[in-house]
């Protein structure tokens, strides 16, 4: 095909937005409230993703030392611990501040009858670390098990297994609620050009008795329904964004809660700006140009 | 050149036997009327010819393609070698006049500066110069026949076939389309006019062809009164 041909179909297809107003304005409504729908899918899914991170930040891992072990010996460990990959942080935390933390906690009772142990203190020495994914915490600890001076190692595993487990629902969850919705609207799309297709089936009755090909004929239909995918990705991409901004707002006042999950705070808008636009414009254009295309193929059968 | 080697059409969904053994030939430059009451397998020739449908039997041959073995990706280069004029004019209702002429020759990728002087050429032709921005509704039947002529002219094909053209016009200007596809076929374009308007065939005469029950009954050549004006 000429590149003025292609320039011809591509004219009438932006034509044909205005032509069938009515019909273009539904789709770009469906087009517009499903693409809101999906974002807000992949808004709840990455911030979720994000508060899981920072909650798996937290979980500790603490091991213990040998009570015999050499002052020498435990540098050379913790430096050791620090270049296994997944290990985050690592802080040595003394056998005399573990007890002194202990002795604080307790009542003052408890205090008086412990007072004169300190030359028998039991509790031993240990690191505390933080782990950078928690999908490999047992891999992490079984290696930190095995070096010279480690006594035990103790990881919250179910925890960490429970974060695992609502991470992967939530990716499910929005990977379908996503898929669901492009099926969705492409059937809605596909009905709503429908009524439009069938009062031009004349016209494609009639390209076809002048020798156009399918592609001829398909090419402006699917270029007027990209149109309206891209300016309804163009208008929810402006709502998502008023409307998250509003919500963050709200949200990232409260410095407690967002302390609490150990994330500082929600994602910016600005953060997610280039993956939500790229999601729409993508989705917008291919539900928009698939959808019309899908209702002008039995009338191609000339 | 149309040439129908026996050939037979059986509608599969309702078992009704459209066209029975049909041998037909019609030349390079020739002028045929097609009568037969409604039923007869007129339009079934038709849609035979645009390979709108396929023969149950036989073998179909149009401007050189063999309708049996042509692919359904090759459809339009066939179609692109026949202009089509059907009684309800078939005009797109959102391009003017010269749009849906032009539209024609974009279809087959005309350089822009081809169509720009085939076009105005070929409403000439048919008399609507003056109508060349007004859009279908604005035409009265005869000038939107005139125009469905003119599309069907615009690529110059090998084979025009007309669907009961004067079906949907004044009487009066029946006579004045069928003159413009005499002149067109004096040019040399091969046209095979379907129609039941006897009045015409018998003002205008020449080859006519019968169909009844799907069968060739009458295929003589016979001369018209307006002749012998």
């Amino acid at each position: 095909m000429k590149i003025s041909s292609m320039g011809y179909l591509v004219k009438q297809g932006a034509k044909n937005v205005w032509t069938n107003r009515m019909m273009s304005f539904a789709s770009y409504c469906i087009i517009l409230v499903s693409l809101i729908m999906v974002g807000i899918s992949i808004l709840i899914f990455l911030n979720l993703d994000k508060i899981i991170s920072g909650i798996e930040g937290k979980s500790e891992v603490v091991v213990q030392l040998d009570d015999n072990i050499e002052k020498s010996a435990i540098q050379t460990l913790e430096e050791t611990i620090k270049s296994v990959d997944n290990v985050d942080t690592v802080v040595f935390y003394s056998k005399e501040e573990a007890w002194n933390s202990m002795i604080e906690d307790m009542t003052k009772e408890e205090k008086e009858l412990f007072q004169y142990a300190d030359d028998d203190n039991p509790l031993p020495d240990t690191f505390k670390l933080t782990i950078k994914d928690i999908n490999r915490m047992s891999d992490t600890t079984n290696q930190i098990a095995t070096f010279g001076g480690v006594t035990d190692v103790k990881s919250p595993t179910s925890f960490a297994n429970v974060l695992i487990g609502i991470q992967r629902i939530i990716s499910l969850i929005s990977v379908a609620i996503v898929a669901a919705l492009i099926v969705v609207c492409l059937i809605i799309i596909s009905n709503t050009t429908r009524s439009s297709v069938y009062a031009r089936k004349k016209e494609i009755n009639i390209m076809k008795y002048v020798g156009a090909t399918n592609a001829f004929i398909r090419i402006p239909f699917f270029i007027e329904g990209m149109i309206v995918g891209l300016l309804s990705a163009i208008s929810a991409l402006l709502l998502t964004k008023f409307a998250y901004e509003a919500v963050y707002n709200i949200l990232s006042d409260d410095f407690q809660l967002w302390t609490t999950l150990g994330v500082k705070t929600l994602y910016s808008f600005s953060d997610l700006f280039s993956i939500v636009a790229l999601s729409y414009i993508i989705a917008g254009a291919v539900i928009g140009a698939v959808g019309t295309s899908i209702s002008i193929n039995k009338h191609l059968a000339v | 050149m149309v040439e129908l080697k026996d050939v037979s059409v059986t509608y599969s969904d309702s078992g009704v036997e459209a066209l029975n053994h049909v041998n037909l030939k019609i030349n390079d430059g020739d002028f045929a009327f097609v009568v037969g009451s409604s039923g007869a397998g007129k339009s079934t020739l038709i849609k035979l010819i645009l390979k709108e449908i396929n023969a149950t039997d036989g073998t179909v041959m149009v401007n050189g393609f063999n309708l049996k073995k042509l692919r359904r990706s090759k459809i339009p280069q066939l179609r692109r070698t026949i202009g089509v004029v059907f009684q309800d004019f078939r005009l797109i209702p959102t391009m003017t006049v010269y749009e849906n002429i032009a539209f024609v020759l974009r279809v087959i990728d005309a350089p822009p500066k081809y169509i720009r002087s085939r076009v105005p050429y070929v409403i000439s032709l048919v008399g609507l110069s003056h109508k060349a921005k007004s859009y279908p509704t604005q035409l009265s039947g005869g000038e939107q026949q005139r125009v469905a002529l003119a599309r069907a002219l615009v690529n110059d094909p090998a084979l025009i076939i007309a669907d009961e053209p004067t079906g949907n016009i004044d009487p009066a200007l029946s006579y004045e389309i069928v003159d413009l596809f005499k002149g067109i076929n004096e040019c040399g374009t091969t046209i095979l006019m379907v129609t039941h308007e006897h009045d015409i065939v018998r003002h205008f005469g020449g080859r006519i062809i019968n169909i009844d029950h799907g069968q060739v009954t009458f295929d003589e050549v016979v001369e018209g009164n307006y002749e012998n004006q």
